[in-house]
Protein backbone atom coordinates (compact mmCIF):
# COMPACT_ATOMS: atom_id res chain seq x y z
CA UNK A 1 0.00 0.00 0.00
CA UNK A 2 2.47 2.52 -1.07
CA UNK A 3 0.10 4.93 -3.05
CA UNK A 4 -4.10 5.40 -3.20
CA UNK A 5 -6.16 6.64 -6.03
CA UNK A 6 -7.70 10.02 -5.20
CA UNK A 7 -9.38 13.48 -5.77
CA UNK A 8 -6.96 15.92 -5.93
CA UNK A 9 -8.37 19.11 -3.72
CA UNK A 10 -6.68 22.84 -4.64
CA UNK A 11 -5.43 22.92 -1.26
CA UNK A 12 -2.92 19.93 -2.34
CA UNK A 13 -4.98 17.49 0.14
CA UNK A 14 -6.70 13.83 -1.66
CA UNK A 15 -9.99 12.78 -1.10
CA UNK A 16 -11.12 9.09 -1.27
CA UNK A 17 -14.45 10.27 -2.15
CA UNK A 18 -15.74 12.95 -3.95
CA UNK A 19 -19.08 14.28 -1.77
CA UNK A 20 -20.39 17.76 -2.02
CA UNK A 21 -22.14 19.00 1.29
CA UNK A 22 -25.24 20.56 1.94
CA UNK A 23 -24.86 22.82 5.31
CA UNK A 24 -27.58 23.80 7.33
CA UNK A 25 -26.33 26.23 9.28
CA UNK A 26 -28.95 26.90 11.25
CA UNK A 27 -31.80 24.07 11.99
CA UNK A 28 -34.87 25.74 10.39
CA UNK A 29 -32.65 25.14 6.88
CA UNK A 30 -32.43 21.51 7.49
CA UNK A 31 -35.78 21.29 5.64
CA UNK A 32 -34.59 23.32 2.75
CA UNK A 33 -30.91 21.26 2.67
CA UNK A 34 -32.42 17.62 2.97
CA UNK A 35 -34.64 18.93 -0.13
CA UNK A 36 -31.72 19.84 -2.20
CA UNK A 37 -29.71 17.12 -1.45
CA UNK A 38 -32.47 14.04 -2.40
CA UNK A 39 -31.88 15.31 -6.04
CA UNK A 40 -28.05 15.93 -5.54
CA UNK A 41 -26.67 12.18 -5.99
CA UNK A 42 -23.20 12.39 -3.78
CA UNK A 43 -24.13 14.71 -1.75
CA UNK A 44 -24.27 14.86 2.20
CA UNK A 45 -26.14 17.32 4.67
CA UNK A 46 -24.74 19.05 7.59
CA UNK A 47 -27.21 20.32 10.05
CA UNK A 48 -26.58 22.48 12.90
CA UNK A 49 -29.24 21.27 15.62
CA UNK A 50 -27.76 22.90 18.33
CA UNK A 51 -28.96 27.04 17.95
CA UNK A 52 -29.26 29.14 15.35
CA UNK A 53 -27.04 32.22 17.39
CA UNK A 54 -23.28 31.59 17.34
CA UNK A 55 -22.16 33.12 20.91
CA UNK A 56 -21.24 29.79 22.70
CA UNK A 57 -21.15 27.56 19.91
CA UNK A 58 -18.01 28.59 18.34
CA UNK A 59 -16.62 24.86 18.53
CA UNK A 60 -19.28 23.71 16.89
CA UNK A 61 -19.46 25.54 14.28
CA UNK A 62 -15.54 25.34 13.66
CA UNK A 63 -16.22 21.91 13.29
CA UNK A 64 -18.68 22.14 10.49
CA UNK A 65 -16.28 24.49 8.60
CA UNK A 66 -13.23 22.26 8.80
CA UNK A 67 -15.64 19.15 7.88
CA UNK A 68 -16.08 20.93 4.77
CA UNK A 69 -12.59 21.05 3.91
CA UNK A 70 -11.96 17.57 4.75
CA UNK A 71 -10.26 16.17 1.33
CA UNK A 72 -13.54 13.99 1.08
CA UNK A 73 -15.46 17.35 0.24
CA UNK A 74 -15.20 19.10 -3.32
CA UNK A 75 -17.23 21.96 -2.62
CA UNK A 76 -19.81 23.45 -0.41
CA UNK A 77 -23.43 25.30 -0.67
CA UNK A 78 -24.40 26.74 3.03
CA UNK A 79 -28.01 27.61 3.36
CA UNK A 80 -29.17 29.62 6.26
CA UNK A 81 -32.71 31.09 7.02
CA UNK A 82 -31.80 34.45 7.62
CA UNK A 83 -33.04 35.76 10.95
CA UNK A 84 -30.31 34.07 13.33
CA UNK A 85 -26.69 35.13 14.18
CA UNK A 86 -25.13 32.35 11.87
CA UNK A 87 -24.20 34.50 8.58
CA UNK A 88 -23.84 31.84 5.66
CA UNK A 89 -20.85 33.77 4.34
CA UNK A 90 -19.23 33.26 7.81
CA UNK A 91 -19.00 29.05 7.25
CA UNK A 92 -18.64 29.63 3.69
CA UNK A 93 -15.11 32.35 3.62
CA UNK A 94 -13.28 29.76 4.97
CA UNK A 95 -14.22 26.84 3.06
CA UNK A 96 -13.77 29.30 0.08
CA UNK A 97 -9.89 30.01 1.47
CA UNK A 98 -9.00 26.45 0.83
CA UNK A 99 -9.93 26.83 -3.47
CA UNK A 100 -13.69 24.85 -3.23
CA UNK A 101 -16.30 26.25 -5.18
CA UNK A 102 -18.90 27.33 -2.45
CA UNK A 103 -22.39 28.82 -2.83
CA UNK A 104 -24.32 30.72 -0.27
CA UNK A 105 -27.98 31.03 0.06
CA UNK A 106 -30.51 32.72 2.89
CA UNK A 107 -33.92 31.37 2.48
CA UNK A 108 -35.52 34.76 3.59
CA UNK A 109 -33.86 36.89 0.90
CA UNK A 110 -34.70 33.93 -1.71
CA UNK A 111 -37.82 34.67 -1.28
CA UNK A 112 -38.80 31.10 1.01
CA UNK A 113 -38.34 27.47 1.26
CA UNK A 114 -39.80 26.26 -2.34
CA UNK A 115 -37.19 29.03 -4.58
CA UNK A 116 -34.57 28.58 -1.90
CA UNK A 117 -34.86 24.82 -3.15
CA UNK A 118 -35.32 25.52 -6.75
CA UNK A 119 -32.05 28.46 -6.69
CA UNK A 120 -30.45 25.87 -4.74
CA UNK A 121 -30.69 23.51 -7.20
CA UNK A 122 -29.49 25.84 -9.92
CA UNK A 123 -26.56 26.52 -8.01
CA UNK A 124 -25.38 23.05 -6.87
CA UNK A 125 -25.39 22.26 -10.39
CA UNK A 126 -22.13 24.04 -10.87
CA UNK A 127 -20.28 22.26 -7.64
CA UNK A 128 -21.64 18.92 -9.14
CA UNK A 129 -20.01 19.82 -12.49
CA UNK A 130 -16.62 21.21 -10.54
CA UNK A 131 -16.67 17.95 -8.78
CA UNK A 132 -16.92 15.86 -11.29
CA UNK A 133 -14.03 17.59 -13.64
CA UNK A 134 -12.11 16.77 -10.60
CA UNK A 135 -8.71 15.24 -11.64
CA UNK A 136 -7.90 11.48 -9.95
CA UNK A 137 -4.25 11.03 -8.84
CA UNK A 138 -2.32 8.35 -7.68
CA UNK A 139 -1.17 9.57 -3.87
CA UNK A 140 1.62 8.97 -1.81
CA UNK A 141 0.24 6.96 1.40
CA UNK A 142 1.61 10.14 3.19
CA UNK A 143 -1.19 11.95 2.23
CA UNK A 144 -3.40 9.37 3.92
CA UNK A 145 -5.16 10.33 7.12
CA UNK A 146 -6.72 7.34 9.39
CA UNK A 147 -9.46 8.26 12.47
CA UNK A 148 -9.06 5.37 14.89
CA UNK A 149 -12.17 5.02 17.35
CA UNK A 150 -14.00 2.42 19.57
CA UNK A 151 -17.86 2.02 20.33
CA UNK A 152 -19.81 0.24 21.75
CA UNK A 153 -16.79 -1.21 23.92
CA UNK A 154 -16.62 -4.61 25.23
CA UNK A 155 -14.14 -7.37 26.39
CA UNK A 156 -13.37 -8.49 23.02
CA UNK A 157 -12.67 -5.29 22.05
CA UNK A 158 -9.68 -4.99 24.33
CA UNK A 159 -8.81 -8.17 23.62
CA UNK A 160 -9.03 -8.37 19.92
CA UNK A 161 -10.39 -5.72 17.82
CA UNK A 162 -8.63 -2.93 19.44
CA UNK A 163 -4.60 -4.62 19.35
CA UNK A 164 -5.67 -5.49 15.95
CA UNK A 165 -6.57 -1.73 14.65
CA UNK A 166 -3.52 -0.97 17.02
CA UNK A 167 -0.76 -3.53 15.02
CA UNK A 168 -2.51 -1.80 11.75
CA UNK A 169 -1.92 1.27 12.46
CA UNK A 170 1.88 0.85 13.50
CA UNK A 171 2.29 -0.88 10.32
CA UNK A 172 0.35 2.36 8.52
CA UNK A 173 2.53 4.49 10.42
CA UNK A 174 5.94 2.45 9.08
CA UNK A 175 4.88 2.75 5.55
CA UNK A 176 4.33 7.06 6.20
CA UNK A 177 0.67 7.25 6.80
CA UNK A 178 -1.02 9.16 9.96
CA UNK A 179 -3.41 8.07 12.17
CA UNK A 180 -5.57 10.15 15.08
CA UNK A 181 -7.37 8.63 17.67
CA UNK A 182 -9.42 10.22 20.86
CA UNK A 183 -11.81 10.05 23.34
CA UNK A 184 -9.33 11.18 26.50
CA UNK A 185 -11.83 10.47 29.27
CA UNK A 186 -11.17 6.91 28.08
CA UNK A 187 -7.10 7.74 28.20
CA UNK A 188 -7.70 8.53 32.19
CA UNK A 189 -5.69 5.74 34.31
CA UNK A 190 -3.28 4.95 30.87
CA UNK A 191 -0.64 8.39 31.57
CA UNK A 192 2.16 6.46 33.03
CA UNK A 193 2.13 4.55 29.39
CA UNK A 194 1.30 7.77 27.31
CA UNK A 195 3.95 9.20 29.21
CA UNK A 196 6.84 6.90 27.37
CA UNK A 197 5.19 7.72 24.34
CA UNK A 198 4.93 11.14 23.86
CA UNK A 199 7.81 12.59 21.81
CA UNK A 200 8.22 15.19 24.16
CA UNK A 201 8.09 16.41 27.73
CA UNK A 202 5.76 18.98 26.71
CA UNK A 203 3.71 16.85 24.27
CA UNK A 204 3.26 14.74 27.24
CA UNK A 205 1.85 17.76 29.68
CA UNK A 206 -0.54 18.64 26.79
CA UNK A 207 -1.62 15.42 27.07
CA UNK A 208 -1.66 15.16 31.05
CA UNK A 209 -3.93 18.57 30.80
CA UNK A 210 -6.64 18.09 28.22
CA UNK A 211 -7.44 14.45 29.94
CA UNK A 212 -7.93 16.50 32.86
CA UNK A 213 -10.05 19.17 31.40
CA UNK A 214 -12.11 16.09 30.41
CA UNK A 215 -12.38 14.70 33.24
CA UNK A 216 -13.76 18.12 34.69
CA UNK A 217 -15.94 18.37 31.56
CA UNK A 218 -17.51 14.96 32.23
CA UNK A 219 -17.07 14.92 36.28
CA UNK A 220 -18.65 18.06 37.80
CA UNK A 221 -17.89 17.57 41.59
CA UNK A 222 -21.37 16.45 43.45
CA UNK A 223 -22.79 15.27 40.03
CA UNK A 224 -23.11 12.23 39.04
CA UNK A 225 -20.58 10.46 36.34
CA UNK A 226 -21.09 7.97 33.52
CA UNK A 227 -17.52 6.92 32.44
CA UNK A 228 -18.92 3.71 30.89
CA UNK A 229 -21.93 2.34 29.80
CA UNK A 230 -24.14 -0.23 31.16
CA UNK A 231 -23.64 -1.92 27.84
CA UNK A 232 -19.61 -1.67 28.29
CA UNK A 233 -19.96 -3.28 31.50
CA UNK A 234 -22.46 -5.85 30.69
CA UNK A 235 -19.90 -6.44 28.40
CA UNK A 236 -17.66 -7.38 30.71
CA UNK A 237 -16.07 -3.79 31.26
CA UNK A 238 -15.78 -3.09 34.82
CA UNK A 239 -13.63 0.43 35.40
CA UNK A 240 -12.64 3.39 33.36
CA UNK A 241 -9.35 1.75 33.72
CA UNK A 242 -9.58 -1.64 32.41
CA UNK A 243 -11.96 0.19 29.04
CA UNK A 244 -8.71 2.96 28.64
CA UNK A 245 -6.53 0.33 28.75
CA UNK A 246 -8.52 -1.64 26.16
CA UNK A 247 -9.37 1.39 24.24
CA UNK A 248 -5.41 2.45 24.15
CA UNK A 249 -4.81 -0.38 22.40
CA UNK A 250 -6.17 0.76 19.35
CA UNK A 251 -3.57 3.43 19.29
CA UNK A 252 -0.39 0.83 18.84
CA UNK A 253 2.83 1.63 19.90
CA UNK A 254 4.55 4.02 17.85
CA UNK A 255 5.57 7.58 19.16
CA UNK A 256 2.84 9.63 19.66
CA UNK A 257 3.64 12.89 18.03
CA UNK A 258 0.61 15.65 19.41
CA UNK A 259 -2.39 15.67 21.01
CA UNK A 260 -4.98 17.97 18.45
CA UNK A 261 -6.89 20.35 20.21
CA UNK A 262 -10.37 20.99 19.15
CA UNK A 263 -12.00 23.94 20.54
CA UNK A 264 -13.80 27.19 20.07
CA UNK A 265 -10.31 28.91 18.70
CA UNK A 266 -8.40 26.36 17.25
CA UNK A 267 -9.02 23.50 15.62
CA UNK A 268 -5.18 21.72 15.20
CA UNK A 269 -3.95 19.45 12.22
CA UNK A 270 -0.90 16.83 12.29
CA UNK A 271 2.22 19.10 10.80
CA UNK A 272 4.54 15.90 10.72
CA UNK A 273 3.59 12.04 10.16
CA UNK A 274 2.72 9.36 12.28
CA UNK A 275 0.55 8.77 15.38
CA UNK A 276 -1.70 11.09 17.23
CA UNK A 277 -4.09 12.00 19.93
CA UNK A 278 -6.82 14.20 19.26
CA UNK A 279 -10.02 15.80 21.54
CA UNK A 280 -12.47 14.02 19.63
CA UNK A 281 -15.17 13.54 21.45
CA UNK A 282 -15.84 9.70 22.68
CA UNK A 283 -19.61 9.95 21.55
CA UNK A 284 -19.54 7.99 18.27
CA UNK A 285 -21.90 9.92 16.40
CA UNK A 286 -19.94 13.57 17.23
CA UNK A 287 -16.31 11.94 17.02
CA UNK A 288 -16.62 11.28 13.38
CA UNK A 289 -17.57 14.85 12.50
CA UNK A 290 -14.50 15.74 14.75
CA UNK A 291 -12.55 13.19 12.53
CA UNK A 292 -14.18 15.10 9.29
CA UNK A 293 -13.04 18.06 10.57
CA UNK A 294 -9.23 17.13 11.72
CA UNK A 295 -8.94 15.79 7.59
CA UNK A 296 -9.35 12.43 8.15
CA UNK A 297 -10.45 10.68 4.90
CA UNK A 298 -11.47 7.46 6.25
CA UNK A 299 -11.76 5.60 9.47
CA UNK A 300 -10.91 2.07 11.43
CA UNK A 301 -13.58 1.51 13.85
CA UNK A 302 -13.65 -1.44 16.65
CA UNK A 303 -16.79 -2.72 18.14
CA UNK A 304 -18.62 -4.59 20.54
CA UNK A 305 -22.22 -2.98 20.09
CA UNK A 306 -23.50 -1.58 17.37
CA UNK A 307 -22.86 1.05 15.46
CA UNK A 308 -22.91 4.77 13.55
CA UNK A 309 -22.37 5.37 10.37
CA UNK A 310 -20.73 8.62 8.59
CA UNK A 311 -21.35 9.80 5.16
CA UNK A 312 -18.36 12.20 4.78
CA UNK A 313 -15.60 9.41 6.48
CA UNK A 314 -16.33 5.61 5.41
CA UNK A 315 -16.06 3.78 8.35
CA UNK A 316 -14.48 0.50 8.36
CA UNK A 317 -16.13 -1.88 11.54
CA UNK A 318 -13.19 -4.12 13.27
CA UNK A 319 -15.44 -6.51 15.80
CA UNK A 320 -14.56 -9.46 18.06
CA UNK A 321 -17.79 -10.17 19.11
CA UNK A 322 -19.28 -13.18 17.80
CA UNK A 323 -22.96 -12.45 18.44
CA UNK A 324 -22.30 -8.94 16.58
CA UNK A 325 -20.82 -10.44 13.25
CA UNK A 326 -23.37 -10.06 10.47
CA UNK A 327 -23.45 -8.43 7.27
CA UNK A 328 -22.55 -4.76 8.79
CA UNK A 329 -19.02 -5.71 10.18
CA UNK A 330 -15.71 -5.81 7.70
CA UNK A 331 -13.57 -7.42 9.60
CA UNK A 332 -14.15 -10.42 11.64
CA UNK A 333 -11.74 -10.78 14.74
CA UNK A 334 -13.71 -13.55 16.28
CA UNK A 335 -10.90 -15.84 15.66
CA UNK A 336 -8.45 -14.30 17.98
CA UNK A 337 -11.30 -14.39 20.77
CA UNK A 338 -11.51 -18.55 20.22
CA UNK A 339 -7.88 -18.27 20.43
CA UNK A 340 -7.76 -19.68 16.50
CA UNK A 341 -6.71 -16.74 14.62
CA UNK A 342 -3.54 -13.77 15.15
CA UNK A 343 -3.57 -10.31 16.14
CA UNK A 344 -1.07 -10.12 12.89
CA UNK A 345 -3.45 -12.07 10.42
CA UNK A 346 -6.17 -9.40 11.14
CA UNK A 347 -3.92 -6.76 11.05
CA UNK A 348 -2.77 -7.56 7.94
CA UNK A 349 -6.93 -8.14 6.79
CA UNK A 350 -7.48 -4.59 8.14
CA UNK A 351 -4.44 -3.62 5.68
CA UNK A 352 -6.24 -5.23 2.73
CA UNK A 353 -9.88 -3.71 3.38
CA UNK A 354 -8.31 -0.62 3.86
CA UNK A 355 -6.74 -0.40 1.03
CA UNK A 356 -9.94 -1.63 -1.11
CA UNK A 357 -11.86 1.28 0.67
CA UNK A 358 -9.17 4.13 0.18
CA UNK A 359 -9.16 3.34 -3.40
CA UNK A 360 -12.75 3.41 -3.75
CA UNK A 361 -14.36 0.21 -2.44
CA UNK A 362 -17.73 0.77 -0.51
CA UNK A 363 -17.35 -0.11 3.06
CA UNK A 364 -20.11 -2.89 4.35
CA UNK A 365 -22.80 0.19 5.17
CA UNK A 366 -21.38 2.92 3.09
CA UNK A 367 -24.38 3.30 1.23
CA UNK A 368 -26.80 2.83 4.33
CA UNK A 369 -28.50 5.27 6.22
CA UNK A 370 -27.20 9.12 7.23
CA UNK A 371 -25.61 10.04 10.07
CA UNK A 372 -26.53 13.93 11.12
CA UNK A 373 -23.23 15.16 11.47
CA UNK A 374 -24.64 17.41 14.25
CA UNK A 375 -22.21 17.77 17.14
CA UNK A 376 -22.91 19.67 20.74
CA UNK A 377 -19.78 19.11 22.60
CA UNK A 378 -17.87 22.07 24.06
CA UNK A 379 -20.23 25.00 24.65
CA UNK A 380 -18.16 28.14 25.46
CA UNK A 381 -20.44 29.32 28.39
CA UNK A 382 -20.31 25.93 29.80
CA UNK A 383 -16.55 25.60 29.42
CA UNK A 384 -16.13 29.16 31.23
CA UNK A 385 -17.91 28.04 33.70
CA UNK A 386 -15.66 25.13 34.45
CA UNK A 387 -12.09 27.27 34.24
CA UNK A 388 -11.15 25.51 30.91
CA UNK A 389 -9.42 27.57 29.08
CA UNK A 390 -9.93 27.51 25.04
CA UNK A 391 -6.32 28.80 24.43
CA UNK B 1 -13.64 -27.15 28.00
CA UNK B 2 -14.60 -23.62 28.75
CA UNK B 3 -11.58 -21.18 28.13
CA UNK B 4 -11.19 -18.80 29.96
CA UNK B 5 -7.65 -16.02 29.46
CA UNK B 6 -5.18 -14.57 31.13
CA UNK B 7 -3.50 -11.82 29.11
CA UNK B 8 -0.18 -11.31 31.50
CA UNK B 9 1.62 -13.33 33.79
CA UNK B 10 1.12 -10.65 36.57
CA UNK B 11 -2.48 -11.22 36.54
CA UNK B 12 -4.71 -12.11 39.02
CA UNK B 13 -8.13 -12.29 36.84
CA UNK B 14 -8.38 -14.50 33.32
CA UNK B 15 -11.38 -13.20 30.99
CA UNK B 16 -14.03 -16.05 30.16
CA UNK B 17 -14.07 -17.09 26.55
CA UNK B 18 -17.56 -18.48 26.87
CA UNK B 19 -20.71 -18.08 29.20
CA UNK B 20 -19.77 -20.48 32.03
CA UNK B 21 -22.62 -21.78 34.96
CA UNK B 22 -22.10 -21.96 38.66
CA UNK B 23 -19.91 -24.74 39.68
CA UNK B 24 -18.27 -25.36 36.17
CA UNK B 25 -14.62 -25.53 35.51
CA UNK B 26 -13.26 -23.82 33.39
CA UNK B 27 -9.28 -23.99 31.24
CA UNK B 28 -7.32 -21.29 32.32
CA UNK B 29 -5.13 -20.67 29.08
CA UNK B 30 -2.22 -17.87 28.28
CA UNK B 31 -2.24 -15.55 25.55
CA UNK B 32 -0.23 -17.90 23.62
CA UNK B 33 -2.82 -20.37 23.70
CA UNK B 34 -0.70 -22.52 26.86
CA UNK B 35 -2.90 -24.53 29.33
CA UNK B 36 -2.43 -22.82 32.51
CA UNK B 37 -4.61 -25.16 34.77
CA UNK B 38 -7.99 -25.35 35.76
CA UNK B 39 -10.33 -23.57 38.10
CA UNK B 40 -13.98 -24.43 39.51
CA UNK B 41 -16.11 -21.06 39.41
CA UNK B 42 -18.02 -19.98 42.55
CA UNK B 43 -20.98 -18.77 40.61
CA UNK B 44 -21.63 -18.09 36.70
CA UNK B 45 -20.04 -15.77 34.73
CA UNK B 46 -20.51 -14.23 30.89
CA UNK B 47 -18.49 -14.64 28.66
CA UNK B 48 -16.25 -11.48 28.59
CA UNK B 49 -16.18 -11.02 32.46
CA UNK B 50 -13.75 -11.98 34.55
CA UNK B 51 -12.79 -14.76 37.23
CA UNK B 52 -10.48 -14.36 39.89
CA UNK B 53 -7.33 -16.99 39.77
CA UNK B 54 -6.35 -16.07 43.23
CA UNK B 55 -7.96 -14.38 46.32
CA UNK B 56 -8.02 -10.76 46.78
CA UNK B 57 -8.81 -8.94 50.04
CA UNK B 58 -10.33 -5.37 50.07
CA UNK B 59 -7.68 -2.86 49.07
CA UNK B 60 -6.05 -5.62 46.79
CA UNK B 61 -5.33 -4.62 43.08
CA UNK B 62 -7.18 -5.74 40.32
CA UNK B 63 -4.49 -6.80 37.73
CA UNK B 64 -5.65 -6.97 33.94
CA UNK B 65 -2.89 -7.06 31.29
CA UNK B 66 0.08 -6.46 33.54
CA UNK B 67 -1.61 -3.30 34.69
CA UNK B 68 -3.85 -2.43 38.19
CA UNK B 69 -7.83 -1.41 36.51
CA UNK B 70 -9.16 -1.67 39.51
CA UNK B 71 -9.69 -2.50 43.33
CA UNK B 72 -11.46 -4.81 45.56
CA UNK B 73 -14.24 -3.27 47.84
CA UNK B 74 -14.75 -7.30 49.63
CA UNK B 75 -13.07 -10.40 49.81
CA UNK B 76 -13.07 -11.74 46.06
CA UNK B 77 -12.44 -15.53 47.01
CA UNK B 78 -10.49 -17.59 43.59
CA UNK B 79 -13.03 -18.50 41.50
CA UNK B 80 -15.33 -15.83 41.97
CA UNK B 81 -17.44 -13.43 39.25
CA UNK B 82 -14.53 -9.98 39.76
CA UNK B 83 -17.19 -7.37 38.65
CA UNK B 84 -19.17 -4.14 39.68
CA UNK B 85 -20.46 -5.76 42.84
CA UNK B 86 -16.85 -6.76 44.26
CA UNK B 87 -14.69 -4.29 42.69
CA UNK B 88 -14.39 -0.56 42.17
CA UNK B 89 -12.96 2.15 39.91
CA UNK B 90 -9.33 3.19 40.84
CA UNK B 91 -9.81 7.04 39.87
CA UNK B 92 -13.44 7.73 38.85
CA UNK B 93 -16.52 5.46 39.82
CA UNK B 94 -20.13 4.95 37.71
CA UNK B 95 -22.84 5.64 39.55
CA UNK B 96 -24.28 3.52 42.45
CA UNK B 97 -27.63 3.37 40.62
CA UNK B 98 -26.23 2.15 37.22
CA UNK B 99 -23.88 -0.21 39.42
CA UNK B 100 -27.53 -2.08 40.82
CA UNK B 101 -29.01 -1.91 37.06
CA UNK B 102 -25.94 -3.83 36.23
CA UNK B 103 -26.47 -6.05 38.87
CA UNK B 104 -30.33 -6.37 38.07
CA UNK B 105 -29.43 -6.88 34.13
CA UNK B 106 -26.66 -9.74 34.77
CA UNK B 107 -28.19 -11.40 37.47
CA UNK B 108 -25.17 -11.37 39.53
CA UNK B 109 -25.38 -13.53 42.78
CA UNK B 110 -24.28 -10.99 45.27
CA UNK B 111 -22.97 -12.61 48.89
Amino acid sequence: MQTFRGYQRADGSVGIRNLIMIIAADECAEGIARAISEKTPGSVVVTNYNTCMYGGNEEMIGTMINAATNPNIAGALVINMGCGSIAPDLVAGPIRATGRPVETLTCIKESGTVSTIREGLKRIAAIVDHANATEMVDAPISKLFVGIKCGGSDTSSGIASNPSVGLAADKLIDMGASAVAGELLELLGCEHILKERAVTPEVFEKIEQLISDEEKRWHVEGTQVETMSVGNSIGGLTTIEEKSLGALAKTGSKPIQDILRINAKKLEKPDVPGMYLSETTMLCGGSAMHFAALGCQVILWTTGGAGFNNPIVPVIRVSGNSQLINEDIDIDATGIMRGEDSLENVSEEILKTLAGVINGEKTAIEDFGYAYCSLIQKDQRVERLLSIPAE
Amino acid sequence: MIKALRLNAADNVATLLEDAGKGETVLVISEQNESLGELKLLQAIPFGNKVALRPMNPEDHLIKGGVAVGKAIKPVPQGQLAHVQNIRSLNLDIPEVMINEIITQMEIEVD
